[in-house]
């Protein structure tokens, strides 16, 4: 099972990456080493919020799924039930991951 | 159109009340230079900028901010989740108690509410990146006041972080301003307003 404040943590680094390219990259649309750097990170943030959206809660929208969400069946209200998923977990505002 | 991710931009895990450093940390929530005001300035210049990708990039910025916004209510929800009667009576929070109790509500330190009269939106591309680029600076000069001025690590750093971001949203401001600059005739730049004079600016066949 995958460590909860491992994985947000490591989700929190690569979204700054995402994040802080994509600024440069309004300003610097052709750079190639910038584009490349975008593409891997954009991949590896695509893959860790599937990952903990399986293991844990979904953390936006698109990785809301009642079926494959949360296996670990922590931080919910309704373990053992199908249900929406969207209100399994802590509120980013409690800091109670890390 | 907008979606919410369900976490911080960076984590922010308080531990120890301190109803003190909610009231000065409030600024940077809905004071003159704080994250309100600088996410309802930058997504309400977007519409009228005359460059594409400088739109975007208000865009962008403008929804970091709201990030942002995020991370410093955290923090005050933090330092005041567990206030005693006691301390909301002392360390200058009192006044603040009694009309929002621990319910966040955007007000300068000083105790001026949020008011739109703390950002511009003029219409003018000059103008308004120029605005944007001051507003970025005093946001940062705010930060560094309550770095000074904090002495708890676990507030040091998000506050350190944003800080940081202050930084990077000035020399992305300073690259759009150049941008839009490019567009224009070289000696023209600052007595019209290339938002309405749309006769002076270069159109995209004449940039080579």
């Amino acid at each position: 099972m995958a460590d909860r404040c491992n994985l947000l943590q490591q989700i929190n680094e690569i979204s700054f990456t995402v994040n802080d390219l994509n600024l440069y990259l309004d300003t610097h649309p052709l750079d190639e080493n910038a584009l490349d750097a975008f593409k891997q990170a954009m991949e590896q943030r695509k893959q860790l919020l599937q990952t903990y959206a399986e293991n844990f809660e979904p953390l936006t929208m698109n990785c809301i799924c009642p079926d494959t969400n949360n296996k670990s069946q922590t931080k919910t209200k309704y373990p053992g039930q199908r249900h929406f998923t969207w209100s399994d977990g802590p509120l980013p505002w409690e800091g109670g991951t890390l | 159109m907008w979606t919410y991710e369900k976490r911080l931009q960076f984590p922010v895990n308080i531990k120890e009340t301190c109803p003190k450093t909610a009231s000065l940390i409030i600024s940077q929530f809905g004071g003159p230079d704080g994250e309100l005001a600088a996410s309802m300035r930058y997504l309400s210049q977007r519409y009228t900028m005359p460059c594409k990708e400088v739109g975007g990039l208000l865009t962008d910025i403008g929804t970091e901010e709201l990030g942002h916004l995020e991370m410093i209510c955290s923090i005050i929800y933090q330092l005041t989740k567990n206030l005693s009667v006691e301390q909301a009576k002392t360390a200058g929070f009192d006044a603040y108690y009694v009309d929002h109790t621990s319910g966040l509500w955007p007000t300068a330190a000083a105790g001026v509410p949020f008011n739109a009269c703390e950002f511009q939106s003029k219409g003018d591309a000059i103008t308004d990146l120029i605005e944007d680029l001051a507003a970025e600076q005093k946001a940062r000069t705010t930060y560094d006041n309550l770095i000074r001025i904090i002495p708890d690590p676990s507030v040091r750093e998000p506050l350190k972080f944003l800080r940081a971001r202050e930084v990077v949203h000035f020399q992305r401001f300073g690259e759009a301003l150049e941008k839009i600059k490019s567009d224009l005739d070289a000696k023209n730049f600052y007595y019209f307003n290339p938002e309405f004079d749309k006769q002076f600016v270069k159109k995209p066949a004449d940039q080579g």
